[in-house]
């Protein structure tokens, strides 16, 4: 048990160090998520000018809600994951994992914490230096269920996360090329997911369809019960329930897809 | 001129042909940018279901000036995107010794050589977009508008192209810091808003010195209110300067290439 862990807790470390070479580009990148966030408050507080609230809720919990968004974003996205699964398979270094007793999905699941790690430590940088400048259109709500709720849900949108990158990833087993799907997925998610605007903005019945989707719990879910968008600790543990039977479908058809590909693979190059 | 039509034209060609090859794949990209341009006009949807205007705008006008942003920006997938990317990459790995010996502006081809079929379709979908809105708006420009239109799209796609070529070209100098080709897409975020929502500061940043929010309000302000020779003016202007400075950085920069491979 304890062997198994060190093997992973290697990968752990090696990725943790080559993600901390590129630590200038994940800065960069988490300094242009707040131009993003410049948009998205220029945007709102033009629609909120003349409006108190916008569907019950009013301009500070909006962009508290953007911005609690770009952090979970950091810190549990999967950002190209699937595309390094795709190339592992593509150009044979897949065939190490076949011939080593290391789990390849744990080997990557460990590859991504680290990442995590790195990126979820940097995006605070640029919060922290413009948290004076944002805080008066800050609000966190404080009820102490939030957190009960809300941390298991950020560990299982983050499974769900690592999970569909995954499944996109080993899809490489049959097409050549995946970036297209990739993108696709990422219109879908953007939508679904609440990045473009919080989904209980969106009509009746298209937000009650999304709540059965695994979209909404890729992120928008703890986000959600974080920033007080969700404000019914009884919806909360039904969400909860629905996240749960999600990661296990999604971690399952990965094993799934994992186990039929290999089937597939005929170990070219590597 | 003719000359470097003629260049073009081939690699156009070329690139026609290798889309027609990989007809699948155009198609996976075709849908994937659609999907793009449906998430934005989603998102005004949704904005105006509760509020009736934003900085001023009623909804079809804010679907005239993101359709516009959106033709714009298809247009600049379509001709020059992927060159631009690529460029890059190029410039990285030692590959863009090959633009040194072609025959013409190394700038030119190194910015034009492909096409992407699919952005030019969907530039169509773009365009649907704003007609179907000004006809929602009762719209009926003159013949005059409509060529001051087209002509600030034109500037503003190479306000755009400027902009993308000066975003990459720093590869010739910091060779290591790849990504920053994807901060071009966050400064483009800019220019589906109206530009009475800039205020103060961000009004002297990204309407007065990086141009991203006036080159889509300006063509799409001659078709709701009319020629204004200040705008149109003001565009040609800044239209210039940029293309300028990405032609003086560029060449600047091409001095400092050395090839990095073999």
């Amino acid at each position: 048990m304890l062997a198994t862990l060190n093997k992973y807790r290697a990968a752990f470390s090696v990725g943790l160090q080559s993600n901390l070479v590129y630590r200038v580009n994940f800065a960069i990148r988490g300094f242009f998520s707040f131009f993003h966030l410049i948009v998205v408050f220029i945007l709102w507080s033009a629609a909120y000018s003349g409006n108190a609230s916008i569907g019950g809720f009013n301009f500070a919990q909006t962009f508290t809600y953007f911005v609690a968004l770009i952090v979970v974003q950091f810190m549990i996205g999967a950002f190209n994951e699937d595309y390094q699964i795709s190339e592992d398979i593509r150009n044979g270094l897949i065939n190490q994992f076949l011939l080593k007793p290391v789990n390849y999905f744990a080997y990557r699941f460990s590859l991504y914490l680290s990442a995590r790690l790195v990126t979820g430590g940097l995006i605070l940088l640029p919060l922290i230096v413009t948290y004076p400048l944002l805080q008066d259109y800050l609000v966190l709500p404080t009820d102490g269920w939030r957190l009960a709720i809300g941390l298991p849900a950020l560990v299982m949108s983050a499974l769900i996360q690592f999970g569909i990158a995954y499944c996109f990833g080993l899809l490489s087993f049959w097409f050549l090329e995946i970036q297209g799907l990739v993108i696709l997925s990422m219109a879908l998610e953007s939508v679904l997911g609440g990045q473009i605007f919080p989904l209980d903005l969106m009509p009746e019945w298209l937000f009650r369809i999304s709540q059965y989707l695994p979209y909404y719990y890729q992120m928008y879910f703890p986000v959600a019960i974080f920033t007080g968008r969700l404000n019914d600790p009884a919806m909360a543990l039904q969400g909860l329930a629905i996240q749960a039977a999600w990661v296990v479908l999604i971690l399952g058809l990965g094993q799934l897809l994992w186990r039929r590909g290999l089937r597939l693979h005929t170990a070219v190059g590597g | 001129m003719n000359h470097y039509f003629r260049l073009w034209l081939t690699s156009a060609r070329y690139c026609i042909m290798r889309t027609l090859m990989f007809r699948a794949d155009f198609f996976i990209w075709a849908l994937v940018e659609l999907f793009w341009m449906a998430v934005n006009l989603l998102m005004v949807s949704v904005i105006y279901q509760h509020t009736d205007t934003v900085a001023g705008w009623t909804k079809y006008q804010m679907m005239l000036l993101v359709g516009t942003s959106l033709l714009i920006q298809r247009f600049l997938m379509g001709f020059f995107w992927s060159s631009i990317f690529e460029m890059g990459r190029n410039i990285r790995s030692g590959h863009f010794d090959f633009f040194l010996a072609q025959p013409g502006n190394v700038m030119f081809m190194a910015t034009t050589r492909k096409i992407d079929p699919d952005s030019m379709i969907n530039s169509l979908v773009a365009l649907s977009v704003v007609i179907y809105a000004a006809r929602q708006l009762g719209l009926d420009p003159s013949a005059t508008d409509l060529a001051l239109y087209a002509l600030l799209v034109v500037c503003g796609v190479i306000i755009h192209y400027s902009m993308l070529v000066l975003c990459i070209t720093p590869a010739f100098w910091i060779t290591s810091a790849q990504g920053i080709e994807g901060s071009y897409f966050t400064l483009s975020e800019f220019s589906r808003l109206p530009r009475q929502a800039f205020r103060g500061a961000a009004n002297i940043a990204f309407v007065w010195i990086l141009p991203v929010v006036i080159v889509s309000n300006a063509p799409a302000s001659i078709l709701l209110h009319g020629f204004d020779a200040g705008i149109v003016g003001w565009v040609l202007a800044i239209t210039v300067l940029w293309f300028g400075l990405a032609v003086f950085v560029f060449q600047r920069g091409l001095r400092r290439y050395s090839s990095a491979s073999s």
